[in-house]
This record gives C-alpha cells, structure tokens and sequence, in this order.
C-alpha cells in the first residue's frame, strides 16, 4: 500500500487569512508600543501642564496640518489602491502607490524643515537654548523628538515596504488572486496614519 | 485532489470590494474632521480644558474612521474588531494601574 502524504499547507502555498491575521497582530504590538509612548506623555504633561503649552508654541500648527492632510490623502490612494487591484487595473494600482510614495516623500520634507527649525534654535535636546528651558519644557522636547523621531522611521519602514509591493506587482507576484501583500502594507500605512492622529494634535494643537 | 485543495486557498480572501467613492468619502470626513480640530484649536484657544478633551475626542473619531473604512474593519470577520477591543481594553487597564500608582504617591 503506497500512501502519498501531502501537507495541507505545504510548497508554494498562500494563506491570505493567516498572513492578515498576522499583520494584525503585529500591529496591536505596535499600538501599544505608540500607547505607552502616550502614557509617558499623559504623566508628564499632568505634571508640568504650564511648560508643556509654553513649549507647544514652538511648534508651527500649520506645518502639523499640511502633514496630517498629506498622511490622509496616501491613505487614501493607498486603500484605492487595493480596490484597483481586486478589480484586476494593476497599472492604476501601480499609480496610486506612486502617489502614496510621493506623499510619504513630502511627509518626510516636512517634517525635515520643522525638525531643522527646531535644530537651529537650539532646541535639540543638549544644545545651549534647550539647557536653559525649564524642566518641563525639557521633558516636552524629548517627547517631541521621541515620539515624531519614532513615527517618521515608520514612514520610512511603510515607504520601504511599498516600493517592495510595487516591484511584486510589477513581477505579477502580485495581483488579482493573491493581493494580501498589498493589503498589509496598507494596513501598516494606515496604522502610521492613525498614530499621526493623535500625536498632531497632542503636539501641536493643544494650548 | 490536491492540486485543487491548494487552488482554493488562493480565493480565500475577503469578497468585499470597497467602491473608489467610499474611499473619497472617507478622505472627506477626515479633512472636515481635522478642519475642525484645527478651527477648535486655533480659534478657540480660550475654551482650554474643553479643547484638549475635544481634540481627543476627534482624534478618536478620526481614528474610528480609519480603522473602519481604510483599514476596512467594517466588512472583516468579527474577530478583528473583537481582538482590537481586547488591546484597548489591555490598554486601559495600563492606563488605570499608571494613575492609581501617580495619585497614591
């Protein structure tokens, strides 16, 4: 008797449940990484409430807003992105994530240009201006830093993890059938997006 | 047979298709959504304890939106929105432990 034993999911296979469910449960890890982060800042502004508005206006609101309407808009192109390729356009699939990439590169020279602001006024942390701010100012700056430090690296990470998807799509890796690629990536985009939500107007809008 | 079995796992994704108008009406409630937050924020400064607790709670809108429609949640298997509770439930329970401990310094 000759028994010809295959695994169930082995070779070449392509599980799009278990691919998502994973990608998801990496980004509940990264919600409480970000979470945390927010804990940190909740204490420390519940301490020094007065140096943490002084501090705030520092920052330039508008700058803050041009960037959330950038992050909002590559959502966007991103999630129709994803319908693009369901309905088999791979080549407007291809366009919209262009758009995202731009839209993460004018996200970053943003974010260059307020970062440099900063910089040139001392207030990096150790520089001579950011030594003679009060405690709570410090602790403010070091959050600032941190936090959008932290988030701008995931912009990069997402922007890396898209061009990958695009050359796949280009391959024909990845298409109509088998997209889940896509979709993790724009779910990876979409958490980016998300934490910006909160850390723009906790930065920057609140005095 | 096998071939097969292997075959099927290649359509196991979600059949929902979200239109390109849903997605454009999404990006318009968040631009109302952040244009509003900033309105709060520049032009009713002297409201201050009621802006922070507003823009947390727009913020929070903003984030629902995302996470139902771009991160399409809305049409996924009950599961997601279930395991998505549970971390904002985990996260609360740090957020309430982190207080207890800073009042009863």
């Amino acid at each position: 008797m000759e028994h010809t034993f295959v695994l169930p999911n082995s070779g070449h296979n392509y599980d799009a449940k278990a691919s998502k469910m994973g990608m998801w449960l990496f980004l509940y890890t990264e919600l409480l990484l970000f979470g945390g982060l927010f804990m940190v800042y909740m204490v420390y502004r519940s301490m020094h409430p007065e140096a943490f508005l002084i501090a705030s206006l520092n920052l330039n609101v508008w700058m803050g807003t041009i960037n959330t309407v950038v992050l909002l808009t590559s959502s966007m192109t991103i999630a129709m992105s994803i319908t693009a390729l369901q309905l088999g356009n791979s080549k407007l699939s291809l366009r919209l994530l262009f758009l995202t990439i731009v839209a993460s590169v004018i996200f970053m020279v943003i974010k260059y240009f307020e970062w440099g602001a900063k910089i040139e006024h001392g207030l990096w942390p150790g520089m001579e201006h950011f030594l003679s701010l009060s405690y709570g100012e410090k602790l403010y700056f070091y959050l600032y830093f941190f936090m959008t430090g932290l988030h701008a690296l995931h912009i990069i990470v997402g922007a890396i993890f898209i061009i990958v998807v695009m050359n796949k799509i280009k391959n024909n890796k990845v298409n109509k059938d088998k997209y889940q690629l896509l979709e993790n990536s724009g779910l990876y985009w979409h958490l980016v997006d998300l934490i910006w939500i909160y850390l723009f107007p906790l930065f920057y809008l609140i005095h | 047979m096998n071939n097969n079995t292997i075959d099927n796992d290649k359509s196991d994704h979600s059949v929902h298709i979200t239109s390109y108008s849903e997605h454009f009406g999404t990006w318009i409630s968040l631009i109302l959504l952040t244009s509003l937050t900033v309105f709060i924020s520049v032009y009713g400064a002297d409201l201050n304890t009621l802006t922070v607790a507003t823009a947390l709670f727009i913020a929070s809108v903003k984030a629902l939106v995302v996470a139902y429609y771009f991160m399409h949640l809305k049409y996924d298997p009950k599961l997601y929105r279930i395991m998505i509770l549970v971390v904002m439930a985990l996260f609360t329970v740090f957020l309430i432990m982190l207080t207890l401990d800073y009042l009863t310094r």
